[in-house]
């Protein structure tokens, strides 16, 4: 399986990250063996008891493992079921982060109201940037979101007034409220917000795409010529699930600035989108789970590596490349593909057979 | 009144005249096809009329309204279903969500992305009708990619017919396929086109095919109509027999 000549290799590499060779099988092809709610159930349980086995270090770590799982869940949306490559989520990141930032510092609002509203600001800034990045594809569409992202990301410096420029913006209160609620103010209750806000945006994003406007998504990859020529008009799809996927990298970002406690410029820049594109990829495309574990396994891996050695994004790297090379179904699809059953495929054409009996 | 009518179609590929004033139509209930050696514009009418591509000049009057200019999408929503020369499915979909999928276009709730389960189960019985007048029931749950050459090409006529189509617009549907596989498909076809009371358009490479399905045929050469008849009659024409059949008085 190993290419014999460095240009082999290359040319692997990018066909397999372009082409996400990763889902080539549908879902709906091949059934799971184990109830999905059976899972789910059992993930939930185990995150509501992490914080009783894990020491208060690791806690912190887990809290942005789940964020980042929040913000590769996001992206794929567009990359897996779409298969819109966007280089620059990490505008979504920084708008729900930044706006996050402001409105808890500057209204008296409690925090839940606060991230939603964060949220909301995000969706409506999300809708002219998915109009503008959807009138292209490939990698024109790949550029004007990093585009948009890096504009962002110099428009901090430029309104420093508002943004705080390279200082960023610190001391993000947690206020409590509503009704007079506190649990999320200590890190064990903003873990359990953090944790019920991932797992509610997965339900969510699990009946979207298997909803008839997922279905659309899922022609839009698959044969996009063809989902118009049927009636679709793809724009207005791909403008919408953009600005959904901005709305959840949003929600990621808020729940990032809010946990921090300040928002820098870092969030917004080009290493971020790449960071969380490597983890869609790693983790599995077109999974949903895949990305959130992709998430979750590379800031494990860069706290425990970073430790250890100044070499961890050498070793990121790496193990990106092993994955597109000799994996590029992703971790999620490694771990599953013996739960699944495989289609028989029928050849001879029964018809004829009926008719050759008669005869 | 005609359903589909071509006025002076006009299509300009900067020197190269694609289609030169053509006016076709197609009746209601009836199969017109058009046939023509290669080059002879067949497939840029078919991109024409679906708006693939703009006319440089001319009309096309769908049901009484001109749908020139108008978006793909917004064609196809006018009742224009249309395969494709080079097979266009989706491969790595099973065969009925291929076909539910182009079933679900004309549903006012295609949008839905909660609360949309009664649209998919009514889409999947659209496809499952599909899929069985097309003879495809077999390979309901396997992956489209799955498919032979010949299956994928009545799978997509089976995503046409599931649109409920006012036109069926058929662009080869027998090329690239073997000899046996012809047959197969000619046999399904002429069952369906012949049973319903579809409008179609057919374009078609294969003599005996188009002989033996259509009604009226148009015969394209260099991108103007030579002849336009019933297939008895456009067999005898000499200009079609000197132009396209290949035979010298």
């Amino acid at each position: 399986m190993v290419p014999k000549s460095w240009a082999g290799f290359c040319e692997r590499l990018m066909l397999n990250a372009a082409s996400g060779a990763g889902y080539r099988f549908e879902e709906t092809s091949s059934r799971s063996l184990v109830d999905w709610r059976i899972g789910f159930a059992a993930t939930a349980i185990i995150g509501v008891l992490m914080p009783f086995v894990l020491p208060q270090y690791s806690l912190t770590v887990l809290i942005e493992a789940l964020i980042f799982g929040l913000l590769a869940m996001s992206l794929d949306l567009l990359v897996g079921y779409c298969r819109l490559y966007s280089f620059g989520h990490a505008a979504a990141y920084g708008l729900g982060a930044y706006s996050a930032a402001l409105i808890l510092t500057q209204l008296q609002l409690p925090l839940p109201a606060g991230i939603a509203l964060a949220v909301l600001v995000t969706v409506v800034a999300a809708v002219p940037i998915a109009w503008i990045c959807t009138r292209s594809t490939g990698v024109s569409f790949a550029m004007l979101t990093l585009a948009f992202a890096q504009l962002g990301y110099a428009m901090l410096f430029r309104f420093r007034d508002i943004t705080g420029g390279s200082d960023g913006i610190v001391g993000i209160p947690r206020p409590a409220g509503p009704f007079g609620m506190s649990w999320f103010q200590g890190k064990t209750g903003y873990y359990y917000l953090v944790l019920g806000c991932l797992l509610g945006a997965y339900l969510l994003c699990r009946a979207i795409v298997r909803s008839p406007f997922g279905a659309v998504l899922a022609g839009i990859r698959e044969n996009e010529a063809k989902t118009i020529a049927l009636g679709y008009n793809t724009r207005a799809y791909k403008t919408a699930t953009v600005v959904l996927a901005y709305g959840f990298g949003g929600l990621a970002g808020a729940l990032y600035a809010a946990f921090a406690g300040f928002a820098s410029p870092e969030l917004f820049f080009w290493l971020v989108s790449g960071r969380v594109l490597i983890m869609v990829v790693v983790g599995g495309a077109g999974t949903l789970i895949g990305p959130i574990l992709g998430g979750v396994f590379f800031v494990f891996l860069e706290h425990e590596l970073s430790q250890v050695t100044d070499l961890w994004p050498l070793i990121f790297g790496s193990i990106f490349m092993a994955f597109v090379l000799f994996a590029p179904e992703g971790i999620w699809r490694l771990l599953t593909i013996r739960f699944k059953a495989v289609p028989d495929v029928p050849t001879a054409d029964p018809s004829k057979k009926k008719s050759d009996a008669a005869a | 009144m005609p359903l589909l009518e071509c006025k002076g179609l006009v299509r300009r590929f900067g020197a190269l005249v694609a289609l030169d004033a053509v006016d076709m139509s197609v009746d209601s209930g009836k199969i017109r096809a058009v046939i023509g050696p290669n080059g002879a514009g067949k497939s840029t009418m078919f991109n024409l009329i679906t708006s693939v591509l703009r006319p440089t000049a001319g009309e096309v009057i769908f049901a009484g309204e001109s749908i020139t200019g108008l978006p793909v999408h917004a064609v196809a929503q006018k009742g224009i279903a249309r395969t494709f020369q080079l097979c266009h499915i989706f491969p790595a979909l099973t065969a009925r969500e291929n076909v539910r999928i182009a079933a679900q276009a004309r549903d006012h709730r295609r949008w839905r992305f909660v609360a949309g389960a009664d649209v998919l189960a009514s889409s999947a019985v659209v496809a499952d009708e599909a899929l069985e007048r097309l003879r495809l029931t077999r390979f309901t749950h396997v992956p489209a990619a799955f498919l032979s050459h010949g299956d994928q090409r009545l799978l997509e006529v089976a995503m046409a017919l599931a649109q409920k189509p006012r036109l069926l617009m058929l662009d080869e549907p027998t090329q690239g396929l073997s000899l046996e596989e012809t047959d197969r498909a000619v046999e399904i076809l002429n069952d369906l086109l012949r049973d319903g009371n579809l409008s179609v358009l057919l374009v078609e490479h294969d003599m005996e095919v188009v002989f033996k399905l259509a009604h009226d045929i148009t015969v394209l050469h260099r991108g103007r109509v030579i002849a336009d008849g019933p297939p008895a009659a456009v067999r005898a024409n000499a200009a079609v027999r000197s132009a396209y059949l290949g035979e010298s008085e």
